[in-house]
């Protein structure tokens, strides 16, 4: 397919997922609580896209290769290893936006 | 855009009712967020019965990569465009979280500040994409915001000044 408005209903159907290092992409397949091998392309990526992944890939909630070592990857990997990626808490943000402009 | 818009979102979920009316701004070029800010703003009525939101698109301040100086002319331009949009809705507070479109109307928010008009608090909140640099929006704001806030531990130490909450989004 050439674009869908939502991948969440493949994602949930996935027992492995390999993306691209977007941030959308990564994010949504960890948050499905899949395991996700990450496939970046220094060549084409600017450094910032690069950030995210190396972060992800550092706590252990990804794993990482470049196009020429998926195979490999896929060959030798472990995703027993990989962390169960935690959501993110926006009610912490909402406490502190309260206190900032003064609710209670 | 896209990304930013979902951050966005996520990041007013918890938002009480006090945070009302909601004006939302983004960019006339942006085809995808008006459906995601509708479809948030049609749940959240669900609970709350008394929601109110309006959007508003403005001009898209930066291409990516557009060059710096006609960078300026387009931003100089949105600043210009902004200036009657945030003097009309006159802000109590201004959430944004690093697109292009933010820098102009925080600036002209700024403008309106310092001209006695209104003063709005300014919360930055830098994309969760960002691990290590700040974005070009970020990088200005952080001078020129009340509140900067980054999801991650690395970005605080490179930034003193900003706010440190764990992931947000």
């Amino acid at each position: 397919f050439r674009f869908k408005d939502s991948l969440a209903e493949d994602l949930r159907g996935a027992d492995l997922v390999i993306s691209h290092a977007g941030a959308g992409s990564c994010l949504e397949a960890l948050e499905e609580g899949k395991p996700l091998i990450v496939v970046t392309n220094e060549k084409l990526m600017n450094n910032h896209q690069l950030e995210l992944a190396k972060q992800l890939h550092r706590d252990g909630y990804v794993l990482c290769c470049n196009c020429s070592t998926l195979v490999e990857t896929l060959q030798s990997m472990d995703l027993s290893t990989l962390k169960p990626f935690p959501p993110g808490q926006p009610e912490k943000f909402a406490l502190f936006l309260d206190e900032v402009v003064g609710f209670q | 855009t896209g990304g930013h818009t979902t951050e966005i979102l996520r990041l007013l979920s918890c938002l009480s009712e006090s945070y009302s009316p909601r004006h939302y701004i983004f960019a006339d070029s942006d085809n995808m967020s008006e459906a995601k800010i509708r479809s948030f703003e049609q749940k959240r009525s669900e609970t709350f019965s008394n929601s109110q939101f309006t959007l508003h698109r403005i001009p898209r301040s930066r291409e990516v990569r557009q060059s710096w100086t006609s960078s300026v002319v387009t931003t100089l331009y949105s600043i210009l465009y902004s200036l009657p949009l945030t003097y009309k809705l006159k802000p109590d507070l201004i959430l944004c979280n690093g697109p292009g479109t933010c820098v102009p109307v925080c600036i002209s928010a700024l403008l309106l500040g310092l001209l006695g008009i209104k003063r709005a608090i300014i919360v930055y909140v830098e994309s969760i994409c960002r691990v290590e640099t700040l974005s070009l929006s970020g990088k200005i704001l952080y001078y020129f915001s009340d509140y900067f806030i980054v999801q991650w531990p690395n970005l605080k130490e490179k930034y003193p000044k900003s706010v440190y909450l764990g992931r947000i989004v």
